[in-house]
């Protein structure tokens, strides 16, 4: 192939520089602390709740995503209504805006006193200043991504497949479920991760919706801000290193799992 | 299993895909549906297939109406245009699958599945190709899965969409005697979608010519081919030559010269005369529509001329054997031997290109 020379030099250069030098200075100023210091503030107690808050609440979200993102997807392929383009268009935004206005706006909405909190707090919901709260904060930042994956697949898989489907006498859920489902799995993994590795990642809107209680509804995110804040470096790049590691495992078992279903798929 | 479609109509908007059709195909027939783009058939097969429904009429199989049941209950098989082979399943996954997802009580077990699937792929011949998946199949290969697939829940109605349309011509020739000798073997009542007239005339029991949305013309191939009902059909199925002619007096007149071969048999009046490339005579002087040779080439055994005619602007198109075929440039009488008359007024095939 020509260029691949320059093309795969310029790729390995662009990535070192924007992400493994970065990522390599952390591991190194982590290593520079010493093993026990790590262990203490990188497990400390505070610390393991912030990690299962933040992975927790991000796999749920992601979960969550992946239902409702496809079935917005499925809606905006397959059927033609008025509003169409503009409801496509609305599905961007929570990549556009800055997301600590969304995190004020979903305060607003689902604080005991908001349009939706009122009413769901006679009903024993809270959402706001609660685990729940930064779960749906992590879902609405997430949605685009299952949204615009599973989109152009569904777009490419056609109708035809499930006529074919139900002519040979299957129930629209077997059509769903062996027809469809395997098709699109792949993409629907794919965004399935971006979600998850966005919400990990997530600081500005869940800030303003958690309360950030320590051990309750503080975020790995902030804890690292806390950190930096008073001036303890070690402690922040600790647990920085920490979620490096564990995100990391996640996306490549993500990636297993998509690699897998996509070999099933090209057979 | 015979199929009755009585006054179907269909609409999509503003566009009116079928006009109040009517059909019967006999048990165990092969029909052919031949039409131009657009002309409706493809609709109409997924109308007997349950993939839509009309807007008026009624579809019954055997006498039994089953107008409103989905293609689900309707036991009949489809074959795509383009396959529709569930790419994340082997090529004995797809066969098996309209098996593998009947309900709990009828399914057969797994062994069973494995055998049947056996069987077809071998019916199919394709029989070592089983753990493949569709993607490492060839177009032909695919067809014949896609067939298989169909077949496996045993339907009385086998519906064919453009089966042969994506092929290349060798596999197609091939495939088109293969389907042959299947339809006759599993007494099928088989219907097919083409806009090849040649796949039609060659393949079919009976051909049922489309236009607009609405049938032209039903009969054997023969005579869809000698018969033609109307001008549409004249000039879409064959070669055909057209003069635009008036009639009166018991005579065809095309520019102040008599035609012979066909009878006057329409109102007086303008009128189109048509006929086929051999079915004309050449002379050097006298009775016939002078025109002008612009080129002689060999085809099909004879010579091919095409004649310049004053005032017309296509050429006619003419079959004459090698040994009386004139020079290009030399000036001929044609006098159409066997042709047929139809009203000025009736569109044809070409016209709607």
């Amino acid at each position: 192939m020509p260029g691949f020379g320059i093309t795969l030099g310029f790729t390995l250069a662009y990535l070192s520089l924007l992400v493994l030098i970065p990522l390599s200075a952390l591991f190194v100023r982590t290593a520079a602390g010493g093993w026990h210091e790590f262990i203490d503030v990188a497990f400390s107690r505070r610390a393991v709740a912030s990690y299962r808050l933040t992975f927790g609440a991000s796999l749920v979200a992601a979960s969550v995503n992946m239902v409702f993102g496809l079935i917005i997807a499925w809606v905006l392929v397959r059927y033609r209504f008025p509003g169409k383009r503009l409801a496509s268009a609305i599905v961007d935004l929570p990549f556009a805006l800055p997301t600590a206005v969304a995190g004020i706006a979903l305060t607003s909405l689902y604080a005991n006193t908001g349009w939706v909190g009122q009413y769901l707090e006679p009903l024993g919901i809270q959402v706001a200043y609660k685990p729940l709260g930064i779960v749906v904060a992590l879902t609405f930042i997430g949605l685009p991504f299952v949204v615009r994956s599973v989109e152009p697949v569904l777009a490419d898989l056609g109708t035809d497949v499930e006529e074919a489907a139900s002519s040979l006498g299957a129930s629209r859920w077997q059509t769903f479920r062996l027809v469809i489902l395997p098709a699109i799995l792949p993409a629907l993994f794919t965004g399935f991760a971006l979600a998850l590795a966005r919400a990990v990642g997530e600081y500005g809107s869940v800030i303003f919706i958690a309360g950030n209680m320590p051990f309750h509804t503080e975020i790995s995110p902030l804890l690292i801000v806390t950190q930096l804040e008073q001036f303890d470096y070690a402690g922040a790049t600790g647990i920085a290193v920490v979620m490096l590691i564990v995100s990391f495992i996640l996306l490549a078992v993500i990636n297993l799992i998509q690699l897998w279903s996509r070999k099933r798929l090209a057979g | 299993m015979s199929i009755t479609l009585s006054g179907i109509t269909k609409r999509f908007g503003d566009f009116t895909a079928l006009d109040n059709v009517s059909l019967e195909a006999r048990p165990g027939e092969f029909l052919a549906l031949l039409g131009p783009s657009g002309s409706g058939k493809t609709t109409l097969l997924r109308i007997m297939a349950g993939l839509d429904f009309p807007d008026t009429g009624s579809v019954s199989f055997n006498g039994s109406d089953i107008t409103d049941r989905p293609v689900a209950d309707r036991a009949v098989g489809f074959v795509f245009q383009h396959y529709a082979l569930f790419r994340h399943m082997t090529v004995a996954g797809n066969v098996g699958f309209g098996l593998s997802v009947k309900p709990r009580r009828e399914r057969p077990t797994k062994e069973e599945i494995r055998r049947r699937v056996d069987d077809l792929l071998e019916l199919v011949q394709l029989k070592h190709l089983g753990g493949r998946y569709p993607s490492q199949l060839s177009g032909g290969q695919r067809q014949r899965v896609a067939l298989a697939r169909a077949l496996a829940v045993e339907p009385r109605i086998l519906l064919l969409d453009e089966p042969f349309g994506a092929l290349d011509a060798k596999v197609r020739k091939d495939l088109r005697r293969w389907l042959r000798e299947l339809h006759e073997r599993m007494g099928l009542t088989s219907i097919f979608v083409t806009h090849d007239q040649e796949e039609a005339l060659e393949l079919a029991d009976r051909v049922v010519v489309m236009d607009h949305g609405k049938i032209e013309q039903v009969a054997v191939p023969v005579d869809v081919y000698d018969k033609p009902a109307s001008a549409f059909v004249f000039d879409f199925v064959g070669e055909s030559n057209r003069l635009p002619v008036t009639v009166g007096n018991g005579r065809i007149v095309f520019d102040n010269v008599a035609i012979e071969g066909a009878a006057p048999d329409i109102a007086e009046g303008a009128g189109q005369l048509f006929f086929r490339p051999h079915d004309a005579r050449l002379t050097q002087e006298g009775a016939g529509v002078p025109a002008t040779v612009s080129s002689a080439r060999p085809r099909n055994g004879a010579v091919r001329i095409e004649a310049q005619v004053a005032g017309l602007e296509l050429p006619l198109e003419l079959d004459i054997p090698s040994d009386q075929a004139p020079s290009t440039g030399s000036a001929i009488f044609v006098q159409p031997t066997r042709a047929k008359l139809f009203p000025a007024g009736q569109t044809i095939a070409s016209d709607q290109v």
